[in-house]
């Protein structure tokens, strides 16, 4: 069942085109890898994806409902409740324990301190990185910052996660260790997974591939130039 | 390295190291006015003569009396304090892009103390192009201001100049100081090819031991009155010294109480944190309880100025008044000496020059609140991409800045108007010997018998205390919790801009 479906993606950043006409496609519980070159425009059809930001020309919708003319603060409601954002560094907040961040998007919702924090400590848990829970992020690894990050985009079990190179700024074993175990919990739970990367091994965790360049769709099908990583989801 | 390619590497950077510059070289222009303005106040010569002689060629007493000039030229000067906080919360302005160009100067080959030094030439440089337009204006604005009234009095002192060595003095000290400071800043800051290093102490958390400089200057004021009247006239120099230094260790005492109160109101919001907006305060508020002695230091250092100076205006005010209504009693009417409205005309000056300073004030906290949202756009942009509302961004930034700043301005008033109450004892009137009758009234009548019937005893006179003077101290408090919060609410307008997605994609 198509999950989030996008028409004639058309953005630019002044005279620069980032996307000329992407449609696509994600059903529900897919894991889609968005690989392309540098500039070729993949964390801006990850952006307009979700909602983040507005597409010049065509459409997005979420089951079938079209989000693109939503107001932000209808878009911001739908990324708190059915998104989980995930970047690449930098997301989290430097003032609060691992806990407080991972339980930041629950207190959003209204749950209470307790329930967010006992919430928060099994996805830490998961990610193994519970020991981490009253330490801040000042003074975790660059994996272990990941893996909150990690945690904080699953607490809320959203229907799709959002992920922009979210093993870019670590070392090849620790990106195979986060990913491996996003992957894992995204199956389990079922939820849809948007994977921006430029990297063909990380795109080999995917279910699909698709590869952009100058803003349009180039081909798309499995990971291509890579076999699937040992002990690797697919 | 060559000097052309030092200044030109110093003066390049993006609009926001364009910003830093431009406000630092403000800062330095209004710190060099400041001190041209105090030099050309104790540049007024003194008449032929008599030492006390006045230089009548001035409508304000102010100028006009030898003994008053030092005092006004030191007020002026203090209104630099303020400035020169205003400078170095501009010196932190765009601090993570300069960090930045200067990791990449390090990646293209230059030597950790050639980077140091480009740093340090950009604040020079901008505090010399500050000081040079600081002179230029007040040369310009002199020339302007010289209008003698009708009886050919000059209302500022336009007709002196400071001599050429002490024009040259300020314009080439204050940016040789600002390079100075800058280069002891960085002492703890090693810019490598792959960024810049701070070499931070982990602060531990703060203890309410400034209270001990708040009541040493207490101490201080309230030991002057007895040591006053035990001295008599003849004051020594020492006592006002140790005065000054009191009341100079209670400001500090209020400033660096800041990071006590805001560890405490950043402990009591978590404690009570129902929204995320006021656990993200709390936590920004315990993290770095330092930030808020740093970002009100100069508004709570006018606040306790200005709380001091209500102190002195009611004791004056009554002093005028209790004048007033003896000269009546003596037939003299509505007669005063002229000498309480002196001080009450000086009064408004120091009002005026606290009112000055909170605007300054004010002006630094927009720059610290600014570069605040701009050193953390990043996780911010994140939080807003994840869905959180910019509105919870801004209500934690307004917590973060009003929670300690309430008692902190209360804790500032408090301490201001004690040392000035202190300064500023009850007057008594009335008190003298006088006889008093032991035994009938007939005896004490008989001039025969009467001095043995009657004593002389020592009246108390009355006490009158100045009246707490709640509605300045209110208009100050309120006034400075309005200008922080207006302030807060400008620098969170910012919040649009630092969150925009393109920040996600900055290294």
């Amino acid at each position: 069942m198509t999950q989030l479906q996008a028409r004639g993606l058309v953005k630019s950043y002044g005279p620069t085109p980032a996307l000329r006409g992407v449609t696509l496609d994600v059903a529900e519980g897919e894991i889609v890898a968005v690989t392309g070159p540098s500039g070729c425009g993949k964390s801006t059809l990850l952006h307009c994806l979700a909602g983040i930001l507005r597409p010049d020309a065509g459409e997005v919708s979420w089951h079938g409902h079209r989000i693109d003319t939503w107001s932000e603060a209808a878009r911001s409601r739908l990324r708190r409740t059915e998104f989980g954002v995930l970047f690449q560094f930098g997301q989290l907040v430097a003032e609060l324990t691992a806990a407080e961040n991972v339980a930041l998007p629950l207190l959003l919702a209204g749950t209470g301190r307790r329930a967010a924090r006992t919430a928060a400590l099994t996805w830490l848990d998961r990610f193994g990185v519970a020991q981490l829970a009253d330490v801040r992020p000042g003074e975790m690894s660059g994996g272990q910052q990941q893996r909150c990050a990690t945690a904080r985009a699953l607490v809320t079990e959203p229907r799709v996660l959002f992920a922009d190179e979210p093993t870019g700024a670590l070392d090849t074993l620790t990106g195979e260790q986060v990913l491996t175990q996003l992957v894992r919990l995204a199956r389990e739970q079922r939820t849809t997974v948007v994977l921006i990367t430029h990297e063909p091994r990380i795109a080999a965790y995917a279910d699909r591939e698709i590869v952009l360049r100058d803003g349009v769709i180039d081909h798309t099908g499995l990971g291509l130039d890579a076999a699937p990583l040992a002990g690797g989801p697919r | 390295m060559r000097p052309g390619t030092f200044i030109r590497l110093a003066l390049v950077g993006n609009r926001t190291d364009a910003a830093r510059l431009a406000l630092t070289a403000l800062s330095a222009a209004l710190a060099a006015l400041a001190v041209l303005a105090a030099l050309s106040v104790l540049a007024i010569q003194t008449p032929p003569g008599d030492p006390g002689q006045h230089s009548e060629q001035y409508t304000n007493a102010l100028l006009r009396e030898p003994g008053l000039r030092g005092g006004t030229a030191f007020a002026i000067l203090l209104l630099t304090i303020p400035v020169l906080a205003l400078a170095g919360q501009c010196a932190r302005l765009g601090a993570p892009a300069r960090d930045r160009r200067l990791a990449a100067f390090r990646l293209a080959g230059a030597t950790p103390g050639q980077v140091t030094r480009v740093a340090v030439l950009e604040t020079g440089l901008a505090s010399l192009l500050g000081t040079v337009a600081g002179l230029a204006t007040y040369l310009v604005g002199r020339a302007l201001v010289h209008r003698p009234d009708v009886n050919g009095q000059l209302a500022l002192p336009t007709d002196v100049l400071p001599t050429v060595p002490e024009l040259a003095l300020v314009v080439l000290a204050l940016p040789l100081v600002a390079a100075a400071v800058t280069a002891l800043m960085l002492r703890r800051v090693t810019a490598t090819p792959l960024g810049v290093v701070r070499r931070a102490r982990r602060a531990g958390r703060p203890r309410p031991w400034p209270a001990l400089l708040i009541a040493l200057g207490v101490l201080g004021a309230a030991l002057f009155e007895p040591i006053r009247q035990a001295s008599g006239d003849g004051l020594e120099a020492w006592v006002f010294g140790s005065v000054f230094v009191g009341a100079f260790a209670a400001v500090l005492g209020v400033i660096l109480g800041v990071g006590w109160l805001s560890h405490w109101t950043g402990r009591l919001l978590h404690r009570y944190a129902g929204s995320p907006a006021r656990l993200l305060a709390a936590r920004r508020l315990t993290e770095d309880p330092w930030a808020g002695s740093r970002t009100f230091a100069a508004l709570l250092a006018a606040l306790a100025i200005g709380a001091g100076a209500a102190a002195f205006r009611a004791g004056f005010e009554l002093r005028e008044q209790l004048e007033r209504e003896q000269n009546r009693r003596a037939g003299y009417d509505d007669f005063s000496n002229g000498q309480n409205a002196f001080y009450l005309r000086t009064m408004d000056l120091v009002d005026l020059a606290v009112g000055v300073a909170v605007v300054i004030a004010v002006a630094g906290l927009l720059v610290m609140l600014i570069e605040g949202i701009t050193a953390r756009r990043r996780a911010y942009a994140a939080l807003v991409a994840g869905g959180v509302p910019r509105a919870t961004l801004g209500v934690s930034i307004l917590w973060q800045v009003l929670a300690p700043v309430v008692p902190a301005v209360l804790l500032a008033l408090g301490a201001g108007y004690t040392l000035g109450r202190m300064l500023n004892p009850d007057i008594v009137t009335g008190g003298d010997w006088e006889p008093v009758c032991r035994a009938t009234a007939e005896l004490c009548a008989d001039p025969a018998n009467r001095d043995s019937h009657i004593e002389m005893v020592l009246v108390d006179g009355v006490v009158h205390s100045p009246g707490v003077p709640l509605e300045q101290l209110a208009l100050l408090g309120a006034g400075a919790v309005a200008a922080t919060l207006l302030t807060a609410g400008l620098g969170v307008l910012f919040l649009r801009s630092s969150t925009a997605v393109e920040e996600l994609r900055a290294t």
